[in-house]
């Protein structure tokens, strides 16, 4: 994973704004030694938006494109291109949250649909989509997946209190 | 914290057998056999009070999550299984807190707290009590992050210029990793894809 985002494999696009490429390089000069992994910022700087991260090991998931079009992407850190999600993005719904396992084989993800907010759970081998009900009902808001796949925990609205669902995954 | 199971609709002379079955039947209705965990009930009366953005260690044996204290969002950390509330002395007095994120056995929580006026990352490094800073260049203000369960990355979601994107920091010479067992990197569940 050290050279994470070095040997990006996606094509560049023309290039970003100059302020942008400056402020990236800019903000990789940290005093503590940590360090940015520049080519996979800039590549993830393409898209006009980027937003909830979620990292597991050498996988990270984030919710990005256009504003009003935006879908989850899954970027592999030790490759730094995107590997195909098929199934999982639909034009007609606007992802809210999104959490991966460490292998990048299980997405969980929260997202609008038909002016309702799901809970699915996304196998990547299989390219299978699993609706997860909430139970009680509820209006599901963020979610955490742990590393092994094993539990996901969703911040979910119920009569105006926030509470944390935890399931277990066989 | 209230169970998000159905036992609170129960009422208590039907006693425990027709819990269980009622149990039995709803983790039958789910998909893949998922099944339903009671949040975690802790010493500190959690019972009503909201919840807000989980952060789950990779081993699944820890939950953060933030509750509001004296009307200001606080991490909670919490043993998954038996609610148990583990300190985070270091944080006191710093909220709010948001986006806490775990490492693989909880020694690292990666968080959002409320210092010298603004929004700033830091990481709790449970074991050797410390808390470090992790300094942003510019004007950039964070909003939200997550660490890899080995403690060896960092994706922060910054606002620069009124546009949201997200960064990755390798954090590979600032911290010690948090060791993955071996055993994990077997595979997945079930169902495996290089």
């Amino acid at each position: 994973m050290s050279g994470a985002g070095q040997g990006s494999r996606w094509a560049l696009a023309p290039a970003p704004g100059l302020a942008l490429v400056l402020c990236l390089l800019l903000g990789g000069c940290l005093d503590n030694g940590v360090r940015p992994l520049m080519g996979l910022n800039l590549q993830l700087a393409h898209s006009a938006v980027n937003r909830d991260p979620a990292l597991s090991s050498d996988w990270l998931a984030v919710i990005g494109g256009r504003e009003g079009r935006e879908q989850v992407r899954l970027v592999r850190l030790s490759q730094g291109g995107p590997v195909p999600l098929p199934g999982l993005n639909r034009p007609d719904a606007r992802p809210v949250g999104v959490a991966v396992d460490q292998w990048g084989e299980r997405l969980a993800l929260i997202r609008e649909l038909e002016g309702r907010s799901e809970l699915v759970l996304y196998r990547r081998s299989l390219q299978s989509l699993q609706l997860i009900p909430i139970e009680p009902a509820g209006v599901p808001h963020r979610l955490a997946l742990s590393a092994d796949g094993r539990v996901l925990a969703v911040e979910v609205g119920r009569g105006g209190l926030s509470q944390v669902d935890l399931l277990e995954l066989p | 914290m209230r169970s998000p199971g159905p036992c609170l609709l129960v009422p208590f002379w039907l006693g425990p057998s027709f819990l269980g079955l009622l149990l039995l039947v709803q983790a039958c209705s789910l998909p893949w056999g998922i099944r339903r965990q009671p949040s975690p009930r802790g010493s500190l009366g959690l019972g009503a009070e909201s919840r807000q953005e989980p952060g789950l260690s990779g081993d699944g044996h820890l939950l953060a999550s933030l509750m509001l204290r004296s009307g200001r969002s606080t991490v909670v950390l919490q043993d998954r299984r038996s609610g148990q509330v583990l300190p985070l002395p270091l944080l006191r007095g710093q909220q709010p807190h948001s986006s806490p994120s775990l490492s693989w056995n909880g020694r690292y929580l990666a968080l959002l707290v409320w210092r010298g006026g603004r929004r700033q990352v830091v990481i709790n490094d449970r074991a050797t009590n410390r808390l470090l800073p992790l300094p942003l260049r510019g004007d950039r203000d964070p909003q939200r992050l997550s660490l890899a369960p080995d403690g060896r990355h960092l994706a922060v979601q910054l606002v620069d210029g009124g546009q949201s994107r997200v960064e990755v920091f390798d954090l590979g010479e600032w911290l010690e990793p948090d060791p993955v067992p071996g055993s994990l990197l077997q595979g997945p569940p079930s169902g495996s894809r290089s």
